[in-house]
């Protein structure tokens, strides 16, 4: 542990941990949100160089990927699904994916967090470690909405949980205001699957339209189990129950235009997957 | 073309570049007091009262009791105060200072001050609005006749918005009290004798009380030409009221909501149209002034002057206003109220074209003017108008004609595309007689025992190359190498006053004086003595005097020349647009140093495209900016850097140096109407008429052809 003059440096995962339970500090992995933040004068427990949370690992039901992991790591990676790089690649700029990491996009509990987008709508799981034990939840429930996280003040965001799945068809796109250097907009994810001729997932994740991303899976489920061909004919009812439920809050943009936008995605998405 | 346009590395290039430049906040804090502003955070009120908070030792709070002269700034009216009079006009208007030695405490006390307000009515909408600052009208030949004569009667409403400035370095001013007694201000800033003259009426002293040095400037764009103004008088104020040392510099959401933007407008053309030619304008222009006059003034008459654009049209009556509001003043940015009068001429002759069932082109082209055709204004265009010659380079360069037929056709599906022109020209130099009666620039060379020559002008290096090309003027004809000439940051204690740098005048104005300058120099040099020449502006023989009161005469001596296309594709799914191509053609005259020039042009389509798009920035009900960083206020990124391809077109202007012309701001002044032009042809050819055209318009203009 280093004690610096804006905080402390933990080498280890245990040494992270006891000094966030011990210490009132904010934890800093790539202090690309936190170092144009309103905290100047905070203390920070800077994570960077635990060596626990910088790796990309794999077992038989996930791609494990460490919450310090920076989001050029991601994209240099094997392991991490094709859709989740697709959405890290339009993060900012190569400066900025060079520095932040996926806890960090987690912790700072935007709904307009790129890489949280792709993590709702793959139904990623998060392991949350702190020194008295370790839990796992949904990531759908992690954000709370507005800078809000169920991140408890001792936790700290060990891993994202990727499910691996091989899906017949994902799409993504990100609505920003220019080429880079942009927030989300509007942001959209989707992942369709079937199995044995029918829909086994048809997951549709909106970001930066409301206080979290959202994903609606009462609607989800009026064509899980459907063959292509009924889901064709419920293509427009299923529409036009998000029409009904996205009911969005204005932002740099106004409400109108992300929900008309939030439609055009989904319809997209619809017609790609051949609904 | 000629040797001179060959590139050279810029003057300045290696200490930026590297890093080793000093601008306002890098010189050491020790013994300089942080000027922190209070800003008034309602729209318009009378400060009845501001309680300060008990003020440790060395920390002082000053305000306009401590005005030891005037408290208005010069600028144009002088009705803009140092520090607020009894009432506050704009969100952000200051209405004092605090100072000390530590910054964030400093801020904290700023942010403990209390102020009293009894709040007034705001008219913070531009078409509420009916206190004009200016109002002025001129024409010429019988409108009511023409339009009684008419085939066709056309009347449209066009829009634009802000434009902030966006330069790198936010605004940023120093003064330092000289043993002498003489005050030393310093920053960032264009102008360096407005800011002189500023401080004399302010504080009260003779033009030897004050001195004045412009620091390495990153960036302005017309932002640092009146706002140093404001800022040096206020750190001058605080300065002599302290006799310290005192630095204020912005920070960037201070900048973006107090300092001046491009004035919103609203123009009003009506048209006269028999056959393929217009045969009347009847416009009016409104421009957004702000709550203070500033520089409205002459935004306004370069706005208005250039309402007719590019067109010979027999009859023309403009009436031009700059009304006020309780909203942060505007002033100057590259194009001057030329881009709004340009973009309303320009999609109006766009629309009468389509409605005519003619091509675009081809009806500007039936209705150009030509040479020795007489101006808005009843001058004359005494040089050759190249435009014809330009539009066929743009052409060949992009396929113009052949990819307005090709978009024309219906498009579905997701990507739609659509090309637009339009045809500008930029004044070149001051409005008016303003070089002749207000300016009277004078330029010297200083040349020193062992030959090198030094450059005495108070123009300022603002990233537009004159540090470079000056010398480049000097060292040509006097042959020399260009490392014997040099040109520093002026100084208002060592150089004349060879006005400000605006208007795109520097290089065409005061390059053509150093090179007589130069021309004298060599005829009278002496080895090993130090020597100085002295040259005098002279209005050119064939301009016609100017007319202020009847706006009559040539508002300027030449014009610089654009022909500008924009090639689009919009995405029907998220409405942003890609720019796929931006061609423009430029005749500036000699490019003084083609890497400059080119710099420059591409610099300007590039502001023009953002204003055109994505730059959206308004205020609210209450008078509030809320895009106030650059989070909020989006400016092109260099990913968002399209294929820009600048080509120049070389009409040499004789009174210029080596046949050079007004150059910087002219990139910028066709854009808005190229952009819409094409954005309009991709979305199926319906009217639109206003600017920034945003995603949100793109959607909503959809959702109407679906409704």
């Amino acid at each position: 542990m280093v004690n610096t003059s804006g905080g402390y440096s933990a080498f280890s995962l245990q040494e992270a941990l006891e000094l966030r339970a011990s210490q009132d500090v904010i934890p800093y992995a790539g202090g690309t949100d936190l170092m144009v933040g309103k905290h100047r004068d905070a203390d920070y427990l800077f994570l960077s160089r635990v060596p626990e949370l910088r790796q990309i690992t794999e077992d038989a039901g996930y791609v494990r990927i460490g919450a310090a992991v920076t989001f050029s790591e991601a994209l240099a990676s094997p392991l991490v699904p094709q859709l989740m790089k697709e959405a890290v690649s339009g993060i900012a700029a190569p400066a900025i994916r060079n520095a932040g990491t996926f806890g960090g996009n987690l912790a700072n509990g935007s709904p307009k967090a790129d890489s949280v987008l792709v993590e709702v709508a793959s139904d990623a799981k998060l392991r949350l470690v702190s020194r008295s034990g370790e839990r796992t939840m949904d990531v759908d429930g992690f954000c709370l909405g507005r800078g809000r996280t169920a991140l408890r003040s001792d936790e700290l965001i060990a891993e994202v949980l990727m499910p691996k799945q091989s899906p017949d068809c994902c799409f993504y796109e990100k609505v920003g205001g220019r080429s880079a250097l942009a927030i989300s907009r509007v942001s959209f994810a989707g992942i369709f699957d079937t199995q044995d001729g029918r829909i086994s997932n048809i997951a549709a994740a909106f970001g930066a339209v409301a206080d979290t991303v959202l994903r609606f899976r009462q609607i989800e489920a009026m064509l899980i189990g459907r063959t292509i061909e009924e889901a064709r004919a419920l293509r427009d009812s299923y529409v036009a129950a998000y029409a009904e439920q996205l009911v969005l809050t204005r932002g740099r943009v106004s409400a109108e235009y992300r929900r008309a936008v939030c439609l055009n995605l989904l319809n997209a998405f619809l017609s790609q997957c051949g609904l | 073309m000629d040797t001179i346009s060959q590139s050279v590395v810029k003057k300045d290039h290696g200490p930026k570049i590297s890093g080793r430049s000093i601008y306002v906040a890098d010189y050491p804090s020790e013994g300089v007091l942080c000027g922190r502003l209070l800003h008034s955070r309602l729209a318009r009120a009378r400060v009845l009262r501001v309680v300060v908070p008990e003020l440790p030792e060395g920390y002082y709070y000053v305000d306009a009791r401590d005005v030891p002269g005037d408290n208005n700034v010069n600028i144009v009216l002088d009705d803009m105060p140092v520090f607020c009079r009894d009432t506050v006009e704009y969100i952000g208007e200051a209405i004092g200072m605090l100072c000390g030695p530590d910054e964030k405490l400093v801020e904290r006390l700023r942010d403990e001050c209390r102020v009293e307000y009894e709040e007034l009515e705001p008219v913070t909408d531009l078409r509420a609005a009916t206190e004009a600052f200016f109002s002025y009208s001129y024409g010429h030949g019988d409108v009511d006749r023409a339009f009684a004569e008419a085939d066709r009667v056309y009347d449209e409403e066009f829009e634009t918005g802000y434009q902030e400035q966006a330069y790198i370095e936010p605004q940023g001013m120093m003064a330092e009290p000289e043993e002498d007694g003489r005050m030393y201000v310093h920053g960032s800033a264009q102008c360096v004798y407005y800011i002189h003259n500023a401080l004399t009426r302010v504080l009260g002293c003779g033009p030897d009380g004050v001195r004045v040095y412009q620091d390495v400037t990153g960036g302005a764009f017309g932002g640092k030409e009146d706002f140093p103004s404001i800022l040096g008088c206020q750190v001058a104020v605080a300065a002599h009221s302290t006799g310290k040392p005192v630095r204020c510099v912005l920070d960037r959401r201070e900048d973006m909501e107090c300092t001046s933007k491009r004035h919103p407008s609203i123009c009003r053309y009506r048209a006269a149209v028999k056959g393929n030619r217009v045969t009347a304008l009847d416009i009016d222009v409104v421009f957004d002034a702000g709550a203070y006059s500033t520089l409205s003034a002459v935004v306004l008459q370069r706005g208005i002057i250039a309402a007719p654009g590019v067109y010979n049209i027999p009859n023309v009556r403009v009436r031009g206003r700059a009304l006020k509001t309780n909203t942060v003043p505007c002033g100057a940015y590259r194009g001057f109220g030329a881009p709004q009068t340009f973009f309303a001429v320009e999609m109006l002759m766009e629309h009468i074209a389509r409605d005519l069932g003619l091509d675009a082109l081809a009806f500007r082209e039936a209705n150009l003017v030509r040479q020795g055709d007489r101006t808005s204004t009843n001058g004359v265009y005494h040089f050759p108008v190249p435009l014809p010659a330009m539009i066929d380079e743009i052409d060949r360069a992009c396929s113009y004609r052949k990819k307005r037929l090709e978009y024309a056709a219906e498009q579905s599906g997701r990507w739609r595309r659509g090309i637009g022109i339009s045809l500008d020209y930029h004044g070149a130099g001051f409005t008016g007689s303003g070089e002749r009666d207000i300016i009277k620039a004078v330029a010297k060379l200083h040349k020193y025992r062992d030959g090198t020559v030094e450059i005495l002008a108070s123009n300022g290096e603002i990233g537009q190359g004159v540090r470079t090309t000056f010398p480049k003027i000097v060292a040509r004809e006097l042959g020399l190498p260009l490392d014997r000439v040099f040109f520093c940051h002026p100084d208002t204690a060592r150089v004349p006053d060879s006005g400000p740098t605006v208007a795109s005048r520097s290089l065409m104005v005061v390059g053509e004086l150093l090179r007589r300058a130069a021309i004298r120099l060599k005829a009278e040099w002496v080895n090993g003595e130090e020597q100085e020449v002295e040259e005098h502006y002279r209005e050119p023989e064939f301009q016609l005097p100017f007319s202020l009161d009847r706006f009559e005469g040539d508002a300027y001596p030449t014009y610089a020349w654009a022909v500008t296309a924009i090639e689009l594709e919009v995405d029907t799914w998220t409405g942003n647009a890609k720019v796929l191509g931006a061609y423009a053609d430029f005749d500036v005259g000699t490019p003084i140093d083609l890497n400059v020039v080119t710099g420059q042009m591409e610099g300007g389509l590039l502001q023009g495209i953002g204003y055109s798009s994505v730059e959206k920035m308004d205020h609210d009900a209450a008078g509030r900016i809320r895009s106030n960083s650059f989070s909020d206020y989006l400016i092109p990124t260099a990913k968002d850097v399209p294929n820009l391809k600048c080509m120049l077109h070389v009409e040499e202007y004789p009174e210029g140096p080596y046949g050079a012309k007004g150059a910087g701001e002219l990139p910028l002044v066709g854009v808005p109407a190229a952009y819409l032009a094409a954005m309009e042809q991709a979305l199926g050819g319906r009217g639109l008429r206003h600017v920034p055209f945003t995603a949100e318009d793109v959607i909503g203009a959809l959702a109407k052809e679906e409704g």
